[in-house]
């Protein structure tokens, strides 16, 4: 019963529009597919869209212009009155639907295909334009059945064009799914086989990009169905490519590059490149095999540190002395600490993979261009760099592991491995920083395979004693060469924390390079009156070094705050976003629009682009006298948290416009065009 | 012995890992020779692409249900393309790749049923049902065409013809991709395109 009242209402919810705005349907238990117009009346010589909108069945799917390895476009042809023009019929940007190895290109849900249409100026206020359209779709799920179908519309002429408000939403959300002009540069490039494309824009940041994909518009440029990894660093992303099977590739390759952001909103952006050389990869951007082969180097120079190389040491003295029993033993006790080292250093990149993905489904990934974190980078660097100097000594693990290390029995030495791997970390930042940055930039099973290595290439010397115990003869004894090269050590160290500096003052001025500054004189005070408690005793000396340190850490709220104001305002004419503001311009009786936004956001920075500081939007925000009020959520703010959740939002972008006349503000997209927001300041009843 | 197991599994595991992102075997390719394949045909007999050396070799990737078969069997464009193979000399090979359960699935009788009801004339239908020898061609459509010269080496790959509709009508219309390579390649001429976008029905792959 209910649903046959649910059906009645939506026939006649239908049956008004059902001539001029939506013709009759063409449905099967597959696809309810129309044609619809954005006008209820259009007036002469007046340019406006029709559309073909297609309702899918749930599993049932259909195609984009490259369809993918299977399946075909939908076609329309069109018959208008005479001296009427149409455009070729646009597409949303698509999907990737995979069945089996395959790989298609295409929609499910309720894709809706615009067509743009001029009448012609001849016409005169009453007669009808009429359209007819026939239409053939091919509609897959695992089978595929060819449909097709007649529709009409009666569109009536008047003097003044009649926008429709029933149609509206679906051009308006027709618009938003498709691929918008990009503000990118792109490069694209292969060689044999393999290949890449770099996407170039200032917007573009590892943590502002989770995932991407190309979708070349013509057929055999890829391999449809080949991952195409991503890397990312500032200002460029790169995917790589696997050549499809054409045999020449186009002069340009024209495609739509979709990208979802750190907030999980997904913009499609149109793309062209000229192809020439393969754009060169970032050090995150290195081939598996290579990153694995730089993880084992740099797994193997882990061991000459002054943290590990004593352990080392010590446990291939045991093993020299050793070297008349049995082999068997000998090399059961090398395969234990193996073992121990890469099942560490596995767990260490579970850990940072698993903390990517909380991180990316809280929008985590921004931590990375938050002043705060650079500075305690830096911070961190300068300290692990006094500790390298000999200012203070890190004695607690490195003593733990000597006496497990002293230990007999296969538990033993797996722990050593284990230890030696934890001991390893702290005065090898420099390592662990590029296998972190290098994993946070590679997919799951590839970060583990370079952290796996990481752990192969330390475990490596003992491994090779174990197989050949009279080796341990030919290792340097431990002595005076390792403390130098220990304080040698430390001026990478102090190099990196100066670059960390540099980075801050790009990214939020010279205040928060004085606070950073101030901050590093702390933690060297406190370094350097932990390392005489350490050296003499005395309670003193810890408490100072334990509140300078504490100290420095009260100044990252500063370091935080200190960015300079032209970072947080999205653009001139504008004016920061608050609750108190939003109430007095609306007593005032001036509209109001409010942009959330944040640094790291691309798809906030592209709609900023594309839609909102268009010379035409701003006229109208001028002629109106909109007021525009920016809330930068960059660092999270409570409030505007608040207000996005006040609307079903979890993150940003959201954009309100509160009318003039009063009343619930009016929630735009998410992805704009100039014409979405046009519409939404323009609609009747706001001029004021 | 438990820590050999250790070790192995230690290095296993870290191989499996370095391995693991593409275990995809090499693509079909233009001038290479052609993947050979072992499939039994509509009557049991296991067939080789390898017995046919020293002949031109046409492979179609069937599914007799897809629209887009039908319009080449609907409009005796298939059967006719069939019969002027077997007039060259060349050998037709149709090849029914979908598993039990899925549409386009034929059993051996089925298989000789279609044949004679479509009055196809195809020198053989072979039967993939675990798609190993779509796998091998990366067929991903029916139908998908390759055209294999005597000697061994693919000479064409792709659509039957340039309108990738399932329109009956545009069969008169549409540029024959596949008759212009297979005559080339009887002829002993270059194929002039090579390459071409298959269109069609999904082709529907066992699991591997």
């Amino acid at each position: 019963m209910m649903r046959v009242l649910t059906t009645l209402a939506a026939l006649l919810a239908l049956a008004p529009m059902a001539q001029a705005l939506e013709s009759a349907p063409v449905s099967s238990e597959r696809a309810t597919v129309t044609l619809i117009a954005d006008h209820e009346a259009i007036a002469p010589g007046q340019s406006f869209r029709l559309a073909l909108r297609q309702r899918l069945a749930p599993g049932w799917h259909t195609y984009w212009i490259n369809p993918g390895d299977a399946g075909q476009p939908p076609e329309v042809s069109l018959t208008l009155p005479e001296g009427a023009r149409a455009e070729p019929m646009r597409f949303p940007a698509p999907e990737r639907i995979p069945y089996g190895p395959l790989v298609n290109f295409g929609y499910e849900g309720e894709p809706v295909f615009i067509i743009p249409v001029t009448a012609p100026a001849g016409l005169a206020p009453g007669q009808t334009f009429t359209v007819s359209a026939e239409g053939h779709w091919l509609v897959c799920e695992r089978i595929c059945i060819p449909e097709e179908g007649s529709f009409r519309l009666d569109i009536p002429v008047e003097a003044a064009p009649r926008p429709a408000a029933a149609t509206a939403p679906l051009f308006t959300r027709a618009e938003a799914a498709e691929a918008r002009p990009s503000p990118f540069a792109a490069r694209l490039g292969f060689s044999g086989q393999a290949g890449a494309i770099e996407i170039a824009g200032p917007d573009i940041a590892p943590g502002a990009v989770r995932e991407a994909f190309f979708f070349p518009v013509e057929w055999g440029v890829i391999d449809n169905a080949a991952p195409q990894p991503l890397s990312v660093r500032n200002g460029a992303l790169r995917l790589g490519l696997t050549r499809g099977q054409a045999e020449a590739l186009p002069a340009r390759v024209e495609g739509i590059v979709a990208i979802t952001d750190a907030a999980g909103v997904r913009g499609a952006y149109l793309v062209s490149a000229v192809p020439g050389a393969v754009p060169a990869g970032g050090g995150a951007g290195l081939p598996l095999w290579q990153a694995a082969l730089f993880a084992a180097l740099g797994g193997l120079i882990l061991n000459l540190m002054p943290c590990v190389f004593p352990i080392l040491a010590m446990k291939a003295m045991a093993l020299a002395r050793l070297s008349g029993a049995a082999q068997g033993a000998v090399r059961a006790h090398a395969a234990s600490y193996t073992a121990g080292v890469v099942l560490s250093f596995l767990a260490i990149g579970g850990l940072l993979v698993a903390l990517r993905a909380a991180g990316g489904v809280a929008g985590w990934g921004f931590q990375f261009t938050s002043p705060a974190f650079v500075a305690g980078m830096a911070w961190l660097m300068l300290a692990v760099g006094l500790n390298l100097s000999g200012v203070f000594a890190i004695g607690g693990p490195v003593a733990a592991g000597g006496s497990l290390a002293a230990r007999g029995g296969h538990a033993g030495s797996f722990f050593t491995g284990a230890l030696a791997a934890l001991v390893a970390t702290p005065c090898t930042a420099p390592f662990m920083a590029a296998a972190i940055g290098a994993a946070l930039a590679m997919g799951t099973a590839e970060a583990l395979t370079v952290f796996a290595f990481l752990g192969l290439g330390m475990a490596l010397p003992y491994a090779l004693l174990g197989v050949a115990p009279g080796l341990a003869r030919l290792l340097p004894r431990p002595g005076l060469w390792m403390e130098r090269l220990k304080q040698g050590l430390a001026f990478p160290m102090y190099a990196a924390a100066a670059w960390l500096v540099w980075v801050l003052a790009e990214q939020a001025g010279p205040s928060a390079v004085l606070m950073v500054l101030a901050g590093g004189v702390l933690i060297g005070f406190g370094a350097w009156a932990w390392g005489l408690a350490q050296r003499s005793g005395g309670r003193f000396g810890r408490l100072a070094g334990a509140a300078a340190v504490a100290g420095a850490l009260a100044l990252l709220p500063l370091v935080q705050g200190a960015a300079p104001a032209a970072a947080r305002a999205a653009d001139a004419g504008s004016e920061p976003w608050s609750e108190a503001r939003v109430a007095a311009l609306r007593a005032e009786g001036r509209p109001v629009f409010v942009n959330l936004t944040a640094a790291w956001c691309i798809t906030c920075k592209v709609n900023e682009r594309v839609a909102l500081q268009t010379d035409a939007v701003r006229r109208v925000f001028a002629e109106r006298d909109i007021a525009y009020l920016v809330g930068d959520w960059t660092r999270g703010d409570a409030a505007i948290t608040a207000l996005l959740r006040a609307h079903q939002r979890e993150g940003v972008p959201l954009y309100l416009f509160y009318p003039a006349r009063g009343g619930a503000p009016v929630v735009l997209p998410q992805i704009l065009t100039e014409g979405i927001v046009l519409q939404a300041i323009t609609s009747p009843g706001d001029a004021t | 012995m438990t820590t050999r197991i250790t070790r192995r599994a230690a290095v296993t595991g870290a191989g499996a890992l370095l391995l693991a992102p593409r275990l995809a075997a090499a693509a079909p390719a233009i001038g290479a020779p052609a993947p050979d394949f072992a499939l039994p045909d509509q009557d049991g007999d296991i067939r080789r692409l390898s017995d046919f050396r020293g002949r031109v070799v046409v492979l179609e990737w069937t599914n007799h249900d897809c629209p887009f078969v039908r319009k080449h069997y609907n409009s005796n464009n298939m059967q006719g393309l069939q019969r002027l193979a077997a007039e060259r000399g060349a050998v037709w090979l149709s090849i029914a790749s979908s598993p039990p359960g899925e549409q386009g699935h034929v059993t051996g009788p089925q298989a000789k049923e279609l044949t004679a009801a479509r009055n196809a004339a195809p020198a053989a239908v072979l039967l993939d049902h675990r798609s190993v020898a779509a796998r091998a061609y990366q067929a991903t459509v029916t139908p998908h065409m390759f055209v294999i010269s005597a000697d061994g080496v693919l000479r064409y790959m792709g659509g039957i013809d340039s309108i990738r509709s399932s329109r009956v009508e545009d069969v008169a219309r549409a540029e024959p991709f596949l008759r212009d390579a297979m005559l080339a390649v009887i002829e002993g001429r270059p194929v002039a395109r090579a390459s071409t976008q298959a269109y069609g029905c999904a082709i529907k792959y066992v699991d591997a």
